[in-house]
């Protein structure tokens, strides 16, 4: 089955086509630069940058594969969560598509996006699993039952992990978002080298995720060290990114240890998931617990892209014969939650 | 085309070919390059045919020095600070734009990517030149990163190899990372105007926590919960990265009984809950980018309560509706201790 998915939620422009869980065509266009990978929307170009290279986009990813749209056999689009003036652009070039070639339309949470996109070429993996999607928006960890039923056990009550680490950077005067340069520098610095706080040591039920303290707590270590040399910022970004994943460590331990079920695997995605260090970490721990990390296979895939969508898409809907969402019934939700 | 090694006459014919508006291929310290002077429009709609670019792209450009730097873009402490700790170097740094360059050359928005060459080759070029070239990779939009010029010649037309005047060969370059971008624009600080807003010295608080400072948003609600109905009440909360604006935003969820988690609105800009609406302006570009946000919209339900993070930065939209809503100005900085925060009111 062949899906072409759209995906319009935040600064990207993403049309995708997927067979299966196979991604044969992926195109972004990114409205940040190439390393802001999870910096946020833009609203001031996003809905016009958006309507102006919609049509590109998707004449890009069909000729990519060499394929039509009457070759598709459904479309599926992004309607939430993300900035309700840019997921319009999607939903709206979505319905016109699926109008003029008389294709089902399915709406897609893009967090359930992001946590399925380890999914993508891969045939099979037993349930229930961990998921855990880190991004700029996002920061959660969630029970995967089954496809489409899904139990949230923790998520951020104040930034995002993405967005700490973009915060994190910008203390340290690399610009905004900066959490793609800030883990870079934390391969030369050394994470011993300033003692900051972990978040949330004293939690008991340990279902939530909070930077403030953190942010807090490194801002006045900053202003400590001002002014910074590249060993200091090197230093300290190695730091703050190591108390960061910390924290994310301890709350995944605390669920695998407490949950009366057997997991055997972990689907980690989002734009952290890029992070090599995160993944180490995770890969360690998980490793004694006998739990298999699954990452995408790619940093595209990581990203906010259309072609983990599709694949949402399918795993949701392969057995569904006929898709009866009413058109007019599909509308963006801002808000969505999975 | 013509494809030269590195000797003593590289540069001299180098400078020569950009000066005719000619574009050249040549090693960096990451990939291989393709340089064209960046202040030619031709050479610039050259350049946009071989890269098969669509419209809209903007290019980093390589400059000779901070001083060169300066002449094409405006530099603010946080960009001057990373030249001289990271440039020369792998690093680009986006500033503000002077608009000196061919057109294109900057971003939409107007931003400017620059950077400074380690490879001494390309330093010499920018040098004898005297103006910037481009530092783009030398693979069409879409292609492989360049180590070799085999990369690009076999990746690239007919049409598009004649495009090219010069190419610099040097071997296959060492597989370095490409370089790292920082967008330094964000730190442009908000111009605020003396008499822009009036805070009343009487009105400080001290907060010793975040629970503090959110039974503190809770007060200044019920203070003025009289005007509910009557006009959308804004709090534009003013303070640095980490002082507690989303703490304070919690207390007044808290207050009007929304049951959601009450999170950072950095990332989204806006997040509604119910009657309660969260903005952050931190990243918005000008104060008219409010309006594009629905803010114009969001005031005309006379029920709404809103949270404006980073509301200096949209002082004047805010200022602007002042006849159709509350302004409660809430100011917080750091103190001494490292949970104490000073919050200091003020009413329109």
């Amino acid at each position: 089955m062949k899906i072409l998915s759209i995906d319009t939620s935040c600064d990207e422009t993403s049309v995708a086509i997927t067979e299966g869980t196979k991604v044969i065509s992926n195109i972004i266009w990114s409205q940040a630069s190439q390393h802001a990978s999870f910096g946020g929307v833009m609203p001031s170009l996003a809905q016009r940058l958006h309507r102006e290279r919609i049509d590109w986009v998707i004449n890009r990813a069909l000729l990519n594969c060499k394929l039509q749209i009457e070759n598709c056999d459904r479309i599926a689009v992004t309607v939430g969560p993300g900035l309700a003036i840019a997921l319009e652009v999607g939903i709206s070039k979505a319905k016109e598509l699926a109008l003029k070639y008389n294709k089902p339309l399915i709406p897609i949470n893009h967090i359930e996006g992001h946590l399925l996109s380890p999914l993508a070429n891969k045939s099979h993996i037993s349930l229930p699993a961990f998921g855990l999607v880190v991004s700029g928006g996002n920061t959660q960890l969630i029970l995967i039952e089954k496809i489409g039923k899904y139990k949230v056990l923790a998520q951020t009550v104040d930034d995002a992990l993405g967005e700490a680490l973009d915060k994190g950077a910008r203390l340290l005067g690399l610009g905004y978002p900066g959490g793609a340069t800030l883990e870079k520098f934390t391969r030369v610095g050394n994470p011993k080298a300033y003692s900051l706080p972990v978040p949330l040591l004293d939690d008991k039920i340990r279902n939530r995720f909070s930077y403030s303290g953190l942010k807090t707590a490194m801002f006045r270590l900053v202003e400590k060290e001002k002014p910074l040399t590249k060993e200091k910022i090197h230093n300290l970004a190695a730091s703050f990114q190591g108390v960061a994943f910390k924290h994310v460590e301890n709350v995944l331990s605390y669920h695998i240890n407490h949950l009366p079920l057997t997991i055997n695997h972990l689907l980690l995605g989002g734009g952290v998931a890029n992070n090599n260090q995160l993944r180490k970490n995770l890969r360690k721990l998980l490793k004694s617990h006998g739990i298999t990390l699954h990452t995408p296979y790619s940093k595209k895939l990581c990203g906010d892209n259309a072609a983990m969508i599709g694949i949402v898409a399918y795993l949701k809907n392969k057995n569904t014969k006929n898709i009866n969402a009413k058109l007019e019934d599909i509308d963006r939700v801002p808000n969505a939650k999975v | 085309m013509e494809i030269i090694k590195q000797n003593t006459k590289t540069v001299a014919k180098a400078v020569s070919v950009l000066r005719a508006g000619g574009l050249v291929i040549f090693p960096t310290e990451t990939v291989y390059g393709i340089a064209a002077d960046a202040t030619n429009l031709k050479a610039i709609e050259k350049l946009n045919s071989y890269k098969k670019r669509p419209i809209g792209k903007s290019y980093s450009i390589a400059v000779s020095d901070i001083k060169m730097a300066e002449k094409y873009a405006l530099l603010n402490n946080t960009a001057k600070n990373i030249y001289k700790e990271f440039l020369p170097g792998p690093v680009t740094v986006i500033s503000q734009g002077k608009h000196k360059l061919a057109p294109g050359v900057e971003s939409e928005a107007g931003t400017l990517g620059i950077r400074i060459s380690s490879y001494p080759l390309v330093n010499q070029i920018v040098t004898v030149l005297g103006r910037p070239i481009t530092a783009t990779s030398a693979n069409a939009s879409y292609m492989r990163r360049p180590y070799k010029i085999s990369d690009i010649v076999g990746n690239i037309s007919k049409k598009q190899k004649d495009l090219v005047d010069l190419i610099i060969d040097v071997g296959k370059l060492p597989r370095h990372e490409p370089s790292t971008v920082i967008d330094t624009t964000i730190d442009n600080p908000a111009v605020l105007r003396q008499g822009d807003i009036k805070f009343n010295n009487e009105n400080e608080i001290l907060s010793t926590s975040e629970e503090n400072t959110q039974n503190i948003a809770k007060e200044l609600f019920q203070k003025h919960e009289r005007f509910v109905g009557k006009r959308p009440i804004i709090f534009a909360l003013i303070g640095e990265m980490g002082t507690g604006k989303t703490q304070f935003t919690k207390g007044l969820g808290k207050v009007l009984g929304v049951k959601e988690e009450i999170v950072s609105p950095t990332f989204n800009l806006v997040l509604e809950y119910g009657k309660l609406i969260h903005i952050d302006a931190w990243r918005l570009q000008s104060t008219e980018k409010l309006k594009t946000l629905g803010f114009l919209k969001m005031i005309e339900d006379k029920n709404m309560i809103i949270a404006i993070e980073w509301a200096d930065r949209v002082i004047k939209e805010i200022k602007n509706q002042r006849e159709h809503v509350l302004i409660i100005w809430v100011k917080i900085k750091y103190g001494k201790g490292i949970n104490e925060r000073f919050i200091n009111w003020g009413v329109i």
